[in-house]
């Protein structure tokens, strides 16, 4: 009996020394020799004047824009008047409306009683209709929470796909009223995703946007999330689509992110794929050097700070980050660093240790290279 | 095997119990004692309290050994004066069975038969011997079906089956009910780990880190542990009595084809689980409908109402008796599974008694609507037996008006006094007061949390169901409805022409956003009562 103690001992001891190897391996934060070299790529990182993870904002993409929150501000206290003159304001600028469509539908979630009013003063009006209709969606997330279905409530279901409902005949109401613009169309496209609509049903909304814009940014994102595997298509009819779109678009456009994010969601889904071997297929890097292209063009149209132009080297970062050139990552991370609200980190558990995690490593690599 | 020989071993295994029982006394005291000699203070405590625990259930289980008492035997019982036909029936069967036949028979509203026998001395002397009757099982068969019954009810008498069964009840029942004891146990023990762990995971999310997953798989090992040694013994009694007394019903069922003919006695085997089921569903949806409101059918249709339903539902039923169970309804069930029951008999050979044409099994009664009148007295609650008695249509009629206007008090009370009538609760509604009022609506946790137009999406199913309610009580009221019995499926309601198609968009109208009462104000106009 008492020979066998010591043997114990050092099998327990053999254990955890085994242990802590392997988790040095994995990555694992507790182990020394993986914490150091994180600790030298952060530093790297701070050398460059890249922001500490404390100062990233994970929700939006762009500082707070003070006309936009004043616009809110002007509807809930009850002037849906000049909400109405906000979004006549975009013109024909449809990606424009879209978004000051998307953004008074946002604000009328909690509180919609100038919406109501707007309507009840104006049941004629496509504005409102449309951010009536696309207000519903958001209500039906809103009640419906982010929790897994195993936490949401019978009643929260069935309230979710009564308001989804409403929202399908609203948007009905909207597009008769639309004219020539294929806002109340595009918004429709996220309903047609989580309501899981026949593939004919998506077509038919899609002549109707194509009709009125065919290189439309936001109906593009919305209609290459309906084609992924994930929701209602495959990841080849995902990557058609939106090759389809990147063909046909103008050079500073910025469709050609869309063949991006058709990669990176077939590379989010399948467990299997290898990001380094997959990021380095030459269709791939092809890709990434399009993307890049086009926003050389889209700075001689659009504002530096365009949701656009952003959302495409947020995913231009990561691509350049997985085809080890670091260099041109960091250029992308210089003008974006700050705000990461968006594709690929929001699909991380943890949005920022994923983006410090690759931006720090670039920037590691980059004063590697300049000695 | 002879009755003396199953005598024997039902003693010997129930015996086997009580050793079982001593056995783990003795172990955990052996355990105690060791551990009070070798262990360090701590683990003493902790082994002795378990120790402890664990005997508690199996001393209890012990000492329990009584069966519960015999209940005073149920049902209406009934001469040979009061039913000669039954009685002379029953007689003729056992007969041919080749045994006395019972001293009494019972009416009773289960969709069973049974014969018990108070047998003496361990079951080795016969006693008074009792056949049930059950009149809900009698409505669904015809009189050949009930001769198969009996038939086999009537075998086993001859297998001194009941005279022994007491012995072997006990045993069966001994053990299920220790097995029980230790799970219960262990449940309290997993649901209180839960509730631990619940507690400790709500303080986390508190602090704003994600919960964990609960666990609780480690609790209550030591009874399950317990149950599993009882569950053991509890499997070798069945695998010893089960086979035996399921091989007891096969030999009755031949007994009963052999009287009452092949194909009556598989078609009656075939028919008491959809009768049972078709009586489940009479009892619940309509024989108890108005109870809530102190209504009840009328005398002898309480029980007796399950014959309209069975004629109404012919085709159905006649479904059900193609699909059979072809498992035992628990693994303690002493009767084989009725698939293979049937199979057995359907695999005899032709005695050419197919086409013996009979007549309902009711008729065996000199007053079948008497008989079943007789077995409210017995089965019924003093205060169901108060409840008024309504003949069919207009019991389904009030007992769903009743529901209706019950579906209206939350919101009569949302709405307070002045707004609880329906006119006044649509000028509220027009006033801009609808969510005022839909916010004193009960509400869940969830929906009591959300704020602002969550908040109203939450409320409005209530609002619209609790106005639904008050415009179909109006129209209820003043003639206008009328609810339908149908003894093919659930109540109708009847409306005024156009209403029923008119009338959903009209109450999604009321209870929109931008709220129109206008075409629920035009519906509730229009005066034309029911042709009735």
């Amino acid at each position: 009996m008492a020979r066998l103690i010591p043997l114990t001992v050092l099998a327990v001891c053999l254990y955890f020394w085994f242990k802590s190897r392997r988790a040095a391996k994995a990555g694992g934060s507790g182990s020394s020799t993986a914490g150091s070299a994180r600790n030298k790529n952060v530093e790297a990182a701070a050398s460059l004047g890249l922001l500490p993870a404390d100062r990233l904002d994970v929700e939006e993409i762009n500082p707070p824009s003070p006309e936009r929150a004043a616009a809110t501000a002007t509807v809930r206290s009850g002037d849906w008047a000049a909400g109405a003159a906000y979004v006549e304001e975009a013109g024909r600028d449809w990606y424009e409306r879209d978004r000051r469509i998307s953004l008074l539908a946002e604000a009328a979630v909690e509180d919609d009683a100038w919406l109501l009013a707007w309507r009840r003063e104006r049941p004629e009006d496509p504005a409102a209709a449309a951010v009536h209709a696309c207000s519903l969606v958001y209500l039906a997330w809103e009640i419906r929470g982010s929790k897994q279905a195993r936490h949401t409530t019978q009643e929260q279901f069935a309230s979710f796909h009564r308001v989804l409902e409403q929202a399908r005949e609203a948007f009905a109401r909207a597009q008769e009223l639309a004219g020539d613009d294929p806002t109340p169309f595009i918004d429709e496209l996220p309903l047609a995703m989580g309501l899981g609509y026949p593939h004919e049903a998506f077509e038919r909304i899609w002549t109707e946007i194509e009709k009125r814009d065919p290189h439309h940014f936001s109906a593009y994102g919305s209609g290459l999330q309906y084609w992924c595997r994930k929701w209602c298509g495959s990841h080849e009819a995902a990557l058609a689509f939106a090759r389809r779109g990147a063909e046909k678009g103008r050079p500073g456009q910025l469709l050609t992110l869309f063949p991006l994010e058709a990669y990176f969601e077939q590379e989010s889904y399948e467990s299997d794929i290898e990001p380094q071997e997959f990021y380095n297929r030459p269709e791939v890097v092809a890709a990434t050097d399009a993307a890049l292209a086009d926003v050389a063009a889209a700075e001689q149209v659009l504002d530096a700070r365009d949701p656009r132009i952003v959302q495409t080297r947020h995913l231009l970062a990561w691509m350049l980050y997985w085809q080890d050139r670091y260099e041109e990552a960091l250029a992308q991370f210089r003008l974006v660093d700050g705000h990461i609200g968006c594709r690929p980190w929001t699909y991380s558990g943890d949005p920022k240790a994923r983006y410090t995690k690759v931006r720090d490593y670039t920037a590691a690599e980059v004063l590697k290279k300049r000695g | 095997m002879g009755a003396t020989l199953r005598a024997v071993r039902a003693l010997v295994l129930l015996s086997g119990f009580y050793l079982l029982g001593l056995g783990l006394l003795a172990l955990l005291g052996a355990a105690d004692w060791a551990v009070v000699l070798w262990a360090p203070a701590a683990i003493r405590i902790k082994v002795l309290i378990v120790s402890v625990l664990l005997a508690i259930p199996v001393v209890r289980g012990m000492a329990m050994l009584r069966t519960p008492r015999d209940e005073e035997p149920g049902g209406v019982l009934v001469t040979e004066a009061d039913e000669p036909r039954l009685w002379a029936t029953v007689r003729e069967l056992a007969r041919e069975v080749g045994t006395r036949a019972p001293d009494e028979i019972r009416l009773t509203a289960d969709v069973n038969a049974a014969v018990t026998e108070d047998a003496r001395l361990l079951g080795l002397l016969g006693g008074v011997r009792r056949l049930y009757l059950g009149l809900p099982l009698m409505a669904g068969l015809d009189e050949a079906g009930l001769r198969a019954v009996l038939a086999h009810e009537l075998g086993h008498y001859v297998n001194s089956d009941t005279r022994l069964a007491g012995l072997g009840v006990r045993g069966r029942v001994q053990v299920g009910r220790m097995i029980e004891l230790f799970h219960a146990k262990a449940d309290a023990k997993v649901d209180k780990e839960r509730a631990r762990q619940e507690r400790k995971s709500e303080k986390r999310i508190a602090r704003g880190k994600k919960a964990k997953e609960i666990d609780t798989e480690g609790a209550g090992v030591t009874y399950r542990t317990m149950a599993r040694i009882y569950s053991a013994y509890g499997r070798l009694y069945l695998r010893s009595t089960t086979s035996g007394a399921r091989r007891q019903e096969l030999a009755a069922d031949l007994a009963a084809a052999r009287i009452a003919g092949r194909d009556a006695t598989a078609r009656a085997l075939r028919s008491i689980p959809a009768i049972d089921a078709a009586n489940d569903h009479y009892l619940s949806s309509y024989a108890a409908l108005g109870t809530d409101f102190g209504l009840l059918p009328a005398r002898g249709e309480v029980f007796g109402g399950l014959r309209h339903l069975l004629a109404a539902r012919a085709d159905e039923v006649a479904g059900l008796c193609e699909e059979l169970p072809d498992e035992p309804a628990s693994p303690y069930d002493s009767h084989p599974p009725v698939a293979e029951r049937v199979a057995r008999i359907e695999a005899l050979p032709d005695d050419g008694r197919a086409t013996e044409g009979s007549g309902p099994a009711l008729g065996l009664l000199t007053s079948p609507e008497a008989a079943l009148g007789a077995i409210e007295d017995v089965s019924l609650t003093p205060e169901a037996q108060h409840m008024r008695r309504l003949d069919w249509p207009e019991l389904v009629h009030e007992a769903m008006s009743a529901r209706v206007a019950r579906g209206t008090e939350e919101l009569r009370a949302a709405a307070g006094a002045g707004a609880g009538s329906l006119p006044a609760l649509l000028d509220a509604i027009d006033a801009g007061r609808t969510w005022e009022i839909a916010d004193r609506l009960p509400k869940s946790e969830k929906a009591a949390a959300a704020t602002g137009r969550a908040a109203r999406e939450f409320a409005r199913p209530a609002l619209r169901r609790g106005l639904s309610a008050l415009v179909t009580d109006e129209l209820l009221r003043s003639g206008r409805a009328r609810w339908e019995l149908s003894w093919t499926g659930p109540a109708t309601l009847t409306l005024p022409d156009g209403t029923a198609d008119a009338l959903p968009a009209a109450l999604d109208a009321a209870t929109a956003d931008l709220p129109d009462t206008g075409p629920l104000r035009a519906l509730l106009s229009q005066q034309a009562p029911l042709p009735l």
